[in-house]
């Protein structure tokens, strides 16, 4: 029964990345240029959008790190999740309609490009590209290791790979990655994306069902016991305490808007009017696929504080340990196929917005234009820039788990400070300068740095990615307001009249 | 007054309720304790003594937050188009908001208090509250942008002034180009 068990898991893994490597191959065939490659020729349907937004916020974070978060700490972090309709809210409100308009009119391809069109400072632009290289490379390195161990763990229930090591396990997880990646660019990603969101829904749905009924008490009974071992976790704010949760409310709240490989697939729609179908059908994908991160990581919590399970080695082992033990096996098979595509989903999109940063953003503002033949430099810089995020993925697993977590900082946190004030304020406010751009990204990648690099412990749990934001929010306002209104081109002040 | 007076005015606020928590000693525990048996698990140990030097700068902050939140939001509309509808929607969104987080916070408050409190859809009151109010109280203004869209997000005359645009821009560029 365990073998089969182990073979049907597997093999819905495999099914799921043979899949993407088809994918890959039919989109390359309808990528002809770099615009099809970064912003799939401005042509994508509501539906894939709306998928590919949402299966691009939850990542392997929402399927293993989630529920261990919640394993560990209670409910503290689920309120990154409950923020998800004002996160939503301000993205569509402030920046959907802009940044689409802003692309079709200046034919623009990454968000870099979109900040010089506002701004028209180059510094600005090289500012906005390299905060997005340093965010994609420890995103990227996280999510290779995260994807790599989970391959491990299922190769190592089969007789024939059970020793497989992690180097192979990288190889093959970047490999699958790279193939649809560099053949499709972004229209393989957001194709895949579809599937991956679907495979989340489902999977978020069904568990959270299972979980349900674990306990004859249902989450009833979770509560209650919970509740009789001290209760702070099971109440709204978790065992991290209040401005632990309000300040990831805060920032993932607000700084959904800020995050580069959300924003530009607002660039991707066929038309503005689809906005009206995307945000709700985003929404709807998001919450559903969540409630796996919630009801996993309770009742697993209820289950080791109650003395029913054993202690976790590992807090993140909590989603598989549950699927493992409690889940049916064709359902454990679909959510590990869904832990994949969360991954996978978040890496292409971050593959795709760094190669722009390295071979069209960076060389637009260090030498006022882009390489020739972009699309051929686009495939080079997607391998690229995946054998250094596996190589950092490795190297920090074996030698120095420090540079992953550092380069990790420079994550959703980093995104949110330096880009909601300079994006989503700017694009909605004349008023704002290219000087109060420049004060406010240097100031949140500073602040990061520091608080990463001295290892400050910020009292009350308080998130310094939570400090760099509002950081950076009151520095871009204040020295925008001391500053005398720039006229802005005739192009993007009629934009920002609509 | 323009909306960008009024994110400054909550970001200012956040950052003054920021500043005296940061500054106000933290109590043992304040951000959880280590299980004194279950490695890896965090517990959250006496909460009312957590907030003892900080009193309910928690509720406030959340407060300045959802005002800051919905400033936010009204920026996101063209001057010109807002009008009264527009406002009170904005106002009673903002009030549901205010309203779940009274409830959520006083409800937790009273726990804190009396250690004791109801379960609902399997959570307790203010987990529910957190659960489905937090994010139902946002969700009013994803659908006041679907539900309005045309009114104030995407009124078919500004799709037409953006279609004039585009067509201005693609006529100056291949006039450039010959």
């Amino acid at each position: 029964m365990e073998a089969m068990r182990e073979s049907i898991i597997l093999g819905s893994v495999l099914v799921y990345l043979l899949m993407c490597i088809g994918v890959g191959l039919w989109a390359m065939r309808r990528t002809k240029s770099a615009g099809d490659f970064f912003v799939a020729g401005r042509g994508l349907g509501p539906i894939i959008i709306s998928m590919a937004v949402f299966s691009s916020t939850l990542s392997g974070f929402g399927f293993v790190g989630g529920p261990g978060l919640v394993y560990a700490t209670g409910m503290t972090s689920i309120w990154m999740a409950v923020c998800s309709a004002l996160g939503y809210a301000t993205g569509f409100y402030l920046i959907s309609k802009r940044i689409r308009m802003i692309a079709e009119v200046r034919d623009t391809m990454s968000l870099p490009d979109v900040v010089f069109a506002r701004y028209g400072s180059e510094t600005a632009r090289l500012l906005t590209a390299g905060t997005i290289l340093l965010g994609v490379l420890g995103y990227l390195a996280t999510q290779i290791l995260a994807m790599a161990l989970v391959l491990q763990t299922l190769f190592a229930g089969t007789d024939v790979f059970a020793d497989i090591s992690l180097f192979s396990c990288v190889v093959i997880s970047t490999l699958v990655l790279v193939f649809y990646c560099v053949t499709g660019g972004i229209i393989a990603s957001v194709y895949t994306d579809l599937v991956q969101g679907i495979v989340m829904i489902i999977s978020g749905a069904l568990v959270v069902i299972t979980a349900a009924n674990v306990f004859d008490g249902g989450l009833a009974e979770v509560s209650t016991i919970l509740l009789a071992q001290g209760g702070e976790d099971i109440m709204p704010f978790g065992t991290l305490g209040t401005m632990a949760a309000l300040t990831w409310f805060f920032l993932f709240g607000l700084g959904l808007a800020g995050q580069p490989h959300l924003v530009t697939k607002m660039m991707m729609n066929r038309r503005i009017s689809d906005n009206r179908i995307i945000l709700p059908i985003t929404i709807l994908g998001y919450v559903v696929a969540a409630l796996l991160w919630i009801s996993v990581g309770i009742v697993m919590r209820a289950l080791v504080l109650g003395d029913v399970a054993m202690p976790l080695t590992a807090a993140d082992q909590a989603a598989p340990a549950f699927l493992t033990s409690y889940a049916h096996p064709l359902l454990a098979g679909v959510v590990f196929a869904g832990l994949f595509a969360a991954i996978m989903s978040t890496a292409d999109s971050f593959l795709n917005i760094g190669a722009a940063a390295i071979i069209h953003d960076i060389p637009k503002a260090l030498r006022g234009r882009s390489l020739d033949n972009e699309l051929f430099w686009a495939r080079i810089a997607t391998v690229v820039l995946a054998a250094i995020a596996a190589s950092f993925a490795l190297y920090s697993f074996y030698e120095n788990g420090e540079l992953v977590a550092l380069l990790g900082a420079f994550g959703w946190g980093t995104f949110a400070a330096a880009l909601v004030p300079v994006v989503m304020i700017g694009l909605n406010w004349k008023g704002a300068t290219p000087r109060a751009a420049i004060a406010a990204i240097s100031a949140s990648l500073l602040i990061n740095f520091t608080v990463q690099l001295l290892q400050i412990k910020v009292p009350y749990g308080i998130s310094a990615g939570f400090l760099a934001m509002l950081t950076s929010m009151i520095l871009f306002i204040g020295i925008s307001l001391l500053e005398r209104e720039r006229k802005l081109p005739r192009d993007i002040d009629r934009i920002m009249e609509l | 007054m323009k909306p960008i007076y009024f994110v400054f005015l909550w970001l200012l606020v956040t950052a003054g309720i920021t500043g005296f928590i940061l500054m106000s000693d933290a109590p043992p525990g304040a951000a959880g304790l280590p299980h004194e048996s279950i490695p890896l698990v965090n517990v959250g140990g006496d909460g009312a003594a957590r907030l003892e030097t900080i009193g309910r700068a928690p509720f406030y902050f959340q407060i300045s937050t959802i005002f800051l939140g919905v400033s936010l939001l009204y920026m996101g509309v063209a001057d010109h188009r807002r009008d009264t509808r527009f406002r009170l929607l904005i106002a009673g969104g903002t009030a549901f908001a205010l309203f779940v987080w009274y409830k959520l916070y006083t409800g937790y408050e009273a726990y804190l208090a009396t250690g004791e409190t109801d379960i609902v859809f399997g959570f307790p009151v203010p987990t529910a509250w957190m659960l489905g109010g937090v994010w139902g109280s946002f969700v009013i203004f994803d659908l006041i942008f679907v539900i309005f869209f045309r009114d104030y997000f995407w009124p078919k005359e500004d799709e037409a002034a953006f279609e004039a645009l585009v067509a201005e821009m693609k006529a100056k560029n291949s006039a450039g180009s010959a």
